[in-house]
């Protein structure tokens, strides 16, 4: 226990000029319920950040909290230093969304989903720059043109990758987007994450997959009960640590911490 | 954004094969509409042309008569039919008083099933006894008729519940809401634009429909451009109603089934329970001043009335002008006396009369005030205007019938009293009918259902910003 | 297990909002129609009762006056309200109440309510009738969508078909638990009505059977509609769906057929306008005997016909006053050229019906329809029935007054009074609606369609259910 309380790096709240996602000693609450209790966590740009936790620890409620789908009861939430209750429109130019199971237009194609998404969020392009996005993505080229209801979960992700690259967005959140994929799909997965932090952008990720979180995360943070429990940076250690941590905080509820 | 949705709405309603199918089920519905209505009109047509071409041929019959007579030769006519008495004239040989139909009438059978489109007041008949309803069978007036206005009162409304009821619901069902949600868009501004879209959509499809239904009928839609834009104005002001209608239910709802629900719940309200209900009320607070009791008083002052004939007339005689005739003594002494007695009665009729009739227009005018509780109720009488086959043009064609009554009657009496007889040159004065439409506009009704639509889409605009609760349940 | 799903159905039917909200308002509906109907019934009654006794009055009250004279000053039949017009007030509306029966004329029924109301009156009114047959079938309807939907959506139709539970008894629980509900309602509407129809003063014609067999078409109805509404959740794979399919199965059978059936019917069979029915009548009248006219060639030949039986040479020889006498035969040769048109238009209508009974196969609100009305006695039969009897009266009334001419004065003597008492001797006119077992022959067909209804209902539900 001790061993871990070295490794944990608690971070800063104040807002630094290069954070990309502040949650700031955020409440949330329902009824009696307390969903999130003085959540603190931060993301920049170039960081893939892991949320893990059991279900019902908090990770859905902060993913929707930062998409302004809910409001907190106490603290402050931002995108790109812009507050996302105050100005809920105008954060989201800033990010892009991937949920647990991505739903398109079953019929519209590839390209007239990418299209649609990115022209009502007021950018357009032209075919050949769509066509781009796509191929970023890693959407097979045969795959365009064809109507969005014969493709695979893994598919449609890459579509909803495709929509994140035509937004330049800055933000990336996502909800469980490995579950329900194969593993190859799943790691093909992994390396566009790790191509999009490459590229700068700042990733919150919630999943139960510790592997693939280990594998792509920068920082990771373990959640129970609203609570941040941990964090990690991913560099800092090992799987086998990571996983007797996560395991000791799901199982042993007593345990004092 | 609106660009976005403008393409992408056509090509998925297409794909769905929405717009398709909807093309075909209501141009077939219209079509036979239309083609029903066509016939009744057609057979209004032919009646009355029949009839005037009877008219045509008993008057030429009579018109050569009268010129024998005046030419002195000896003619093979019952005495008491000679066309040189004028009351031959004023009672064998009636105006057609017709209300025919003009272009528009086959959109709306309204009360045509019910009433008679032509009457042939006599001189020797009183108001009372002419009879301004039609024999149809009640069964068919019960059940009613299918004509553009059931298809676009009844029908249309559902075929906008069917086509909105689900925008929103059906994204998060579907599961795309939260990537749409997570777009820089508001989403209630989102589903407003794909209702008025879809608005849109299905405004250019009936318009076309029924411009091809209607040339295909016959119709030249750019002669008569101000009724046609009427009736699509009253068309598009409904739609945008219900349209309105289901964006409020989108916006405060939750799933499919829910929403169709409460918009079919909002049809039965519309469409079926407030008009039942507010005729019960209406003719309960209000009630129709009794026909049974109306006769009654006027079999009473009838009695009297004829009792004081008695004193005069001959009772037999006053039954049976033939026989006064023959008796050439009393030949002119009798319409005389007939007529008196027609007039006393009348005299003493009317009150009766016009006082059932003021308590009905009291009754009737209380109803058509109630009428605003109900768009759908208010866009039938609309089209039933449009058509010229409501209440009111029926009222209006019977107060015309009975001015013209009054004034064939006026014009014979003189003859009678002067004891002149009838001739050839005094039948081309004799006054003729024509019927003169009433003039209707829709603009209120057009601009208050916008207004009431604009309304609730402003409600729902204005009330998504403290929709942010919903969002939760909606989203999670 | 039947009765355990039954009373699953019932507590989630009891934990769900919208069932209980549109149950209860489609129960508080009924009633106040039934109140309201009540109300207006009583009124009507009053009414037509005041009105007989008063028209008898002026009638009685004559004084002396030439028979013929009595015959064109005639009388009014009324026509008195059915007691299951309170249920069901059928085409009421739409008929006249107010017949005026007089010499050479049959005349048609006048002042129908529907005639003096404006355009609104035909969206319909708020009528025991409306409701057990437009919102009844919605709320079967929304209580029976989901009935096997929402099992497939949770997934427990499935764990249920797994457990080894019988279908048969499932599907019988549940359709049970839309019919007890139904079942209750209708019945309890239908004994209060008994029972208020029971205890007023004259009740005459009211019959507790016919009651009870109006009852049954209802009963019948909703099987159909319930046995419909759960083929449909059956085979739909959602709810939503169920439901779009369920309810435009209701526009189609309750609102589009009757139109397009009455629709059809008139294109088909169309009834002459007044002008041209009367102009046949008065065709015809011209051709044959006219009571009045002496001149006429036809009462030239009765002259001579009478003259030859009584073996006499001059009319003034006869036992009775010819006038009189020529009047009773115009007067029936009349009436028989209003037999032969009316009975054109009964054909026509005979014609009409046909086509009410094809389309009645493709829905079973046409045959509950009519049976319904016309158990009340509200149909168009019932119309005719009652124009009739009036005209039969008018008959009578006439032969009684000429009869009366011809045997007290002599011929010529158009200046005879027949005495002031004479009036009240002529018998009251009683209208007799016709047997419930006539009835029920004559509908007989409607009957059938609507009990093949039922039965094919039953069957498809249960082969689907098995063979699915």
């Amino acid at each position: 226990m001790e061993m871990l309380h070295i490794h944990c790096m608690k971070l800063s709240c104040a807002t630094s000029f290069y954070t990309m996602i502040t949650l700031d000693n955020v409440n949330k609450s329902y009824g009696d319920f307390k969903a999130l209790k003085n959540l603190n966590l931060t993301v920049k740009p170039g960081e893939i950040y892991c949320l893990l936790g059991a279900n019902g620890a908090g990770k859905t409620t902060t993913i929707n909290l930062l998409l302004g789908f809910i409001t907190p009861n106490t603290g402050t939430i931002s995108i790109n230093n812009i507050n996302v209750q105050k100005s809920a429109l105008k954060s989201k130019q800033y990010l892009a969304y991937i949920p647990e199971n991505l739903m398109l237009y079953p019929n519209l194609t590839a390209v007239e989903n990418l299209n649609y998404f990115s022209g009502i969020g007021g950018k357009s392009f032209g075919k050949k720059a769509l066509e781009t996005f796509l191929d970023d993505a890693g959407l097979q080229r045969e795959a365009f043109h064809k109507r969005l209801s014969k493709f695979s979960k893994g598919m449609r992700q890459k579509v909803g990758i495709a929509i994140a690259l035509a937004k330049d967005t800055k933000v990336l959140l996502l909800d469980e987007p490995t579950s329900g994929l194969d593993p190859k799909a799943s790691n093909e997965f992994g390396q566009l994450l790790k191509h999009l932090k490459n590229k700068g952008v700042a990733i919150l990720m919630a999943t139960h997959d510790i592997f693939r979180a280990k594998d792509v995360a920068t920082h990771i943070g373990i959640m129970k009960e609203g609570e941040l429990k941990y964090e990690f940076e991913t560099d800092k250690i090992s799987l086998a640590a990571l996983e007797s941590t996560y395991l000791k905080i799901m199982d042993y509820k007593t345990l004092e911490v | 954004m609106f660009k976005y949705n403008f393409i992408y709405e056509f090509k998925r309603l297409i794909r769905s094969q929405w717009i398709q199918v909807l093309s075909i089920l209501l141009f077939a519905v219209f079509s036979f509409a239309v083609f029903n209505g066509q016939q009744k009109t057609q057979k209004r047509l032919e009646e009355i042309s029949s009839v005037k071409e009877k008219l045509k041929t008993s008057e030429a019959q009579m018109l050569s008569v009268l010129d024998s007579i005046e030419q002195g030769f000896q003619v093979s006519v019952s005495r008491w039919r000679l066309p040189s008495n004028p009351m031959t004239i004023g009672n064998k040989h009636p105006r057609l008083v017709e209300m025919p139909p003009h272009q528009w009438t086959f959109i709306s059978t309204g009360q045509s099933d019910m009433y008679s489109h032509y009457v042939k007041p006599t001189v020797q008949a009183n108001d009372f006894e002419l009879s301004f309803t039609e024999m149809t069978s009640p069964t068919q007036l019960l059940f009613g008729s299918f004509d553009l206005t059931f298809v676009i009162v009844y029908l249309l409304p559902l075929i906008i519940i069917a086509f909105g009821f689900n925008i929103l619901s059906y994204e998060r069902e579907s599961g795309a809401l939260k990537l749409l949600a997570s777009q820089p868009v508001s989403l209630t501004f989102w589903v407003f634009q794909k209702l008025v879209l879809r608005f849109l959509w299905l405004s250019v499809i009936v318009i076309l429909t029924l411009y091809l239904i209607f040339s295909g009928n016959g119709i030249n839609i750019f002669k008569e451009m101000a009724t046609f834009f009427s009736l699509i104005g009253v068309i598009c002001a409904y739609m945008l109603f219900w349209f309105a209608l289901a964006f409020l239910v989108n916006i405060f709802g939750m799933n499919s089934a829910k929403n169709a629900l409460v918009l079919i719940g909002l049809w039965i309200l519309f469409v079926l329970l407030v008009p039942t209900v507010i005729n019960q009320v209406g003719n309960t607070l209000y009630p129709m001043p009794s026909r049974t009791i109306m006769v009654n008083k006027m079999r009473s002052i009838k009695a009297n009335a004829t009792k004081k004939q008695d004193e005069i007339l001959d009772n037999y005689l006053r039954d049976h002008p033939e026989f006064a005739i023959n008796d050439s003594t009393q030949n002119r002494t009798f319409w005389h006396r007939y007529m008196a007695s027609q007039a006393l009665i009348d005299k003493a009729l009317k009150p009766v009369v016009s006082n059932y009739n003021k308590q009905l227009r009291k009754q009737q005018n209380w109803l058509d005030k109630l009428k605003w509780l109900s768009p759908s109720m208010r866009v039938k009488a609309a089209l039933n205007n449009t058509a010229g086959t409501s209440t009111t043009d029926y009222e209006n064609f019977r107060n015309q019938a009975l001015a013209f009554s009054e004034q064939w009657r006026k014009h014979f009496i003189p003859f009678l009293y002067n004891n002149t007889p009838f001739s050839s040159k005094d039948y081309e004065h004799i006054p003729t009918y024509q019927y003169r439409q009433k003039a209707h506009s829709n603009m209120a009704t057009i601009g208050i259902l916008f207004a009431i639509a604009l309304l609730m889409f402003a409600i729902g605009l204005l009330a998504s910003k403290n929709l942010k609760y919903k969002m939760n349940l909606t989203i999670s | 297990m039947i009765l355990k799903t039954l009373s699953k159905e019932f507590k989630e039917s009891f934990r769900n909002g919208k069932a209980k909200i549109a149950f209860s308002i489609v129960v508080i509906l009924l009633f106040t129609s039934v109140w309201l109907s009540m109300q207006k019934y009583n009124n009507a009654n009053k009414e037509y009762l005041k009105a007989t006794e008063s028209e008898r009055h002026i009638w009685d009250n004559q004084g002396e006056k030439n028979p013929h004279s009595a015959a064109h000053y005639g009388t009014y039949a009324f026509k008195p309200k059915q007691p299951l017009s309170l249920i069901d007030k059928g085409v009421d509306k739409y008929v006249g109440t107010t017949i005026f029966l007089e010499a050479h004329y049959r005349n048609e029924a006048q002042f129908s309510a529907a005639a003096d109301q404006t355009g609104t009156s035909r969206f319909g009114e708020l009528t025991p009738d409306f409701i057990l047959l437009f919102l009844i079938p919605l709320l079967i309807i929304l209580l029976g969508y989901n009935i096997f939907t929402k099992e497939k959506e949770q997934g427990t139709l499935f764990l249920l078909k797994s457990s080894g539970a019988s279908i048969n008894q499932l599907t019988l629980g549940k359709w049970l638990s839309l019919f007890i509900p139904i079942f209750l309602c209708t019945t309890i509407v239908f004994i209060i009505a008994g029972i208020l129809l029971s205890n007023l003063n004259d009740y005459g014609t009211f019959s507790w059977t016919s009651l009870i067999s109006m009852w049954s078409i209802y009963i019948g109805f909703y099987i159909v509609f319930i046995n419909i509404v759960m083929l449909i959740s059956y085979v739909s794979k959602r709810s939503g769906l169920s439901l779009v399919i369920a309810l435009s199965v209701w526009i189609f059978t309750c609102l589009v057929t009757p139109k397009i059936a009455s629709t059809l019917a008139e294109n088909k069979y169309p009834y002459p306008t007044r002008q041209e029915f009367q102009a046949m009548v008065t065709k015809d009248k011209k051709q044959g005997l006219d009571g009045h006219n002496t001149w006429n060639e036809e009462a030239q030949l009765l002259k001579e016909k009478v003259l030859k039986e009584y073996k006499v040479d001059s009319l003034h020889q006869l036992p009775f006053n010819f006038d009189g006498y020529r009047m009773q035969k115009g007067e029936e040769y009349q009436a028989a050229i209003y037999s032969k048109h009316y009975n054109n238009l009964k054909a026509q209508y005979e014609n009409q019906n046909k086509t009410y009974k094809t389309l009645a196969a493709i829905s079973p609100f046409l045959p509950t329809r009519f049976l319904s009305m016309s158990i009340a006695q509200t149909d168009y039969a019932t119309h005719w029935h009652f124009s009739d009897a009036a005209e039969q009266y008018r008959i009578q009334t006439q032969k009684f007054l000429n009869d009366n001419f011809a045997q007290n004065s002599v011929f010529g003597d158009w200046k005879y009074k027949a005495d002031s008492s004479t009036w009240s001797a002529l018998p009251q006119f009683n209208y007799t609606p016709q047997s419930l077992s006539t009835i029920i022959d004559t509908n007989k067909s409607y009957l059938i369609i609507l009990g093949l209804w039922v039965l094919l209902s039953f069957s498809t539900l249960y082969l689907t259910i098995k063979l699915k």
